[in-house]
């Protein structure tokens, strides 16, 4: 891990881009992306937080307001883990691909967002 | 008179001690009308009178059942069967959420008509203190009401005066599973008791009386998806009732429980588990998640000693790809034997659902004229748009007709099976536009009336088409289980409206609607006199013409209307008893209407004496 973030600050020194997430790698994927919508209409936006803005409780996800981090890893991790004392669960060891269904969320989540 | 249970001293010593601490030698409201007058240090003063609002909040051990110190309705005497059977025998009564067992909530009140409606004016009203929907249809009994209101607060109240009685505020457990509010219709009462089903699926018997607990039965463990919002129907020592939870992949059920001890006599699950018949109507292991909940009320053939009883949605609601087949006993009308929970016969309304189309709406037990014969029939305005007409002794299928002014999501074949139009199926990128959408059609939240003098239902409709979008839905207990949603165009572009329509039952044909700007999500009681009650979205309690829909009269009580009307007559007076309070998420979700305030309130409606 320690070789890992000196890599990284090694790249970060030498003006390097920041290596690409595996969701920037899905984001110019069309199937990964469908896959990644799919997944988002099915289990996240149907009930909690929904595909359009207001009257929901949960947080509405594409208006690029992240409450728990805003880089990739941090969105993966949330849905990985969940989040204590609010009703996001842990999906880390329901999605039927794994952590590569997670990334894929991720993107579609970053492609449907409108940063501006 | 009330008495105020597990209220102590501790609180008010506490607050005196939070008092003292904060240097509050004064009278804190003079504090705060001292530190408002003044503009120097104006924020740190007010801060630190929120601070010791929020410590006053946490402090005080708010009281959550009130018991009445005196017995009240005493004089009347148990609720027994033959009252149960007949409950109109005396019009100061409203004893069952369907009015009777067969579901009319059509009274014989001849006293509000078309004439005298006009001239009704507020005897009385009632806060609930609760927001979201408040959807109850009130008991009366001995010159008692009881009134459920969202989030389970139960009241007694003096129907001619509206005083308190008692009260119990039942304490919610955190992370309840209410699927789409929460939602409580009302009570069942039955000797001395009245009985109330909870969002977190227990199953409560108070002392009518008083107000005391009997007892307290857990259905079962809510935190697995489940909630109960629905009246139990009372068959003689039994108490039926049913579970929510068809978004969560729950296993549906319907359950009977000893009136007197709160035993569970016995289950019937709605969905076959492995090896039993209808099985084999599930892909793999599909039935596992299956939903098919029960949460509305059924009728009950006392001439035949049946129950009916209807199912909602398959799950997950709106992918049906890992769940193939006709997915028994969802979405169906189920009649069993009330003694011991077994299935004599059922119907599918919706084989294999997609769009949440439960079956759970209100059931009408008619007789009428089919073929030239008389038959016991059973009558339903099902969510998928059609009314049915089915034999109640065997569950044939009669006919079906469509309710709805926007249907096109499937026809009806001569067997009563669903003809599906392909491009109705749920899509990845919807473009099409279903009618109706999954809330109706008529929805099983609120009810209708039948008036057999005309042989007319009156059924309030929501008219509001929706995409359905699919996807990919990942099943954890206790969670939504949905994988897919609707997506409501209409009403985001303002074209949702609703109406209520007389359906004669005798040929399923449509006499008169009587339209609304917005669907309509409130119930429906009728009279003898020839009066159809109900509310808006707008907050109007309305008086409709039974023979032609004509509005006669119309009250603006303020909040959206999703509780069911009820009328009952005291000393001589007729009395309509209406909720007020909607639900602001479900009403912008539904209706595209999102600037009501939300706040239960009742109100009760008289003549003036002449």
């Amino acid at each position: 891990m320690i070789r890992l973030l000196g890599l990284v600050w090694l790249s970060a020194s030498l003006g390097c881009p920041a290596p690409e997430s595996p969701a920037d790698v899905y984001a110019r994927d069309p199937a990964a992306i469908a896959r990644g919508r799919r997944l988002f209409v099915g289990t996240c936006g149907a009930y909690c937080h929904g595909l359009q803005p207001g009257h929901r409780d949960a947080p509405f996800l594409f208006d690029c307001e992240w409450k728990h981090g805003e880089r990739d890893e941090d969105i993966f991790r949330v849905i990985q883990e969940g989040v204590a004392e609010t009703r996001m669960p842990s999906f880390g060891d329901k999605m039927p691909e794994g952590d590569e269904d997670i990334w894929k969320l991720v993107a579609y989540l970053r492609t449907k967002s409108n940063c501006g | 008179m009330i008495r105020r249970e597990r209220f102590s001293g501790r609180g008010l010593a506490w607050l005196g001690a939070v008092a003292l601490a904060l240097g509050c030698g004064s009278d804190p409201a003079s504090e705060l009308e001292s530190d408002a007058a003044s503009d120097s240090g104006r924020a740190q003063n007010v801060g630190e009178a929120q601070t010791m609002l929020e410590l006053i909040d946490d402090l005080v051990p708010l009281p959550t059942h009130w018991i009445a110190a005196e017995p009240v309705g005493e004089a009347s005497g148990p609720v027994d069967d033959a009252m149960l059977r007949d409950p109109f025998a005396d019009s100061s009564r409203w004893l069952h959420y369907a009015g009777d067992y067969r579901g009319a909530r059509h009274s014989p009140i001849e006293s509000l008509n078309p004439e005298s409606v006009g001239r009704l004016q507020v005897a009385w009203s009632f806060p609930t203190g609760t927001q979201q929907q408040f959807e109850v249809s009130p008991v009366v009994y001995a010159g008692v009401m009881y009134v459920a209101s969202s989030y389970n607060r139960l009241f007694a109240l003096d129907a001619r005066t509206g005083e308190l009685l008692w009260r119990y505020d039942h304490p919610q457990p955190p992370e309840l599973r209410a699927c789409c509010g929460p939602v409580s219709r009302g009570v069942a009462i039955v000797g001395d008791s009245v009985l109330m089903a909870t969002l977190d699926a227990r199953l409560l018997a108070f002392d009518r009386r008083t107000g005391e607990i009997l007892w307290n039965t857990e259905i079962i463990d809510y935190t697995r998806g489940y909630s109960a919002t629905s009246v139990p129907l009372i068959v003689g020592e039994r108490a039926i009732v049913g579970v929510a939870g068809g978004e969560f992949g729950i296993r549906g059920f319907f359950d009977a429980y000893d009136v007197t001890t709160g035993e569970r006599l016995w289950r019937h699950y709605t969905i076959p588990a492995a090896g039993e018949p209808g099985v084999e109507t599930w892909e793999g292991t599909s039935y596992e998640t299956g939903g098919a909940p029960t949460w509305s009320q059924g009728a009950y053939d006392v001439e035949t000693d049946t129950l009916f009883w209807t199912t909602g949605n398959p799950a997950p609601d709106f992918n049906g790809d890992l769940r193939g087949g006709d997915n028994l006993f969802s979405n169906a009308l189920l009649a069993v034997d009330p003694a011991t929970g077994e299935r004599k016969w059922h119907f599918q309304f919706t084989p294999h659902d997609v769009w949440d189309l439960d079956g759970n709406t209100q059931l009408f037990l008619v007789d009428v004229e089919f073929e030239g014969q008389r038959v016991p029939a059973i009558a339903q305005a099902n969510r998928n748009g059609y009314f049915y007409l089915l034999d109640r002794r065997d569950g044939r299928f009669l006919r079906a007709t469509q309710y709805v002014e926007q249907m096109n999501w499937a026809t009806i074949g001569p067997d009563g099976r669903p003809r599906i139009n392909p491009e109705a199926w749920p899509q990845d990128e919807p473009t099409y536009r279903v009618c109706p959408g999954n809330m109706g059609g008529m929805n099983g939240a609120w009810t209708g009336s039948f008036d057999p003098k005309r042989g007319l239902a009156f059924i309030p409709v929501i008219e509001a088409c929706q995409y359905f979008a699919k996807g990919l839905a990942i099943f954890s207990e206790g969670l939504p289980f949905l994988a897919g949603t609707p997506d409501t165009i209409d009403a985001a572009a303002g074209k949702a409206y609703g109406h209520v329509s007389a359906i004669d039952v005798r040929t399923g044909e449509i006499r008169w609607r009587a339209r609304d700007r917005y669907p309509m999500m409130a119930g429906v009681v009728s009279t003898a006199g020839g009066v159809v009650f109900t509310g808006n979205l707008e907050g109007e309690a309305l008086a409709l013409d039974s023979s032609t829909g004509e509005l006669l009269w119309s009250f603006r009580m303020g909040g959206g209307v999703r509780s069911q009307p009820i009328v009952f007559e005291l000393d001589g007076r007729p009395y309509m008893a209406l909720g007020s309070g909607s639900w602001a998420t479900s009403d912008a979700f539904l209706a595209g209407l999102d600037k009501i305030p939300e706040g239960g309130h009742l109100f009760v409606f008289t003549l003036p004496e002449r």
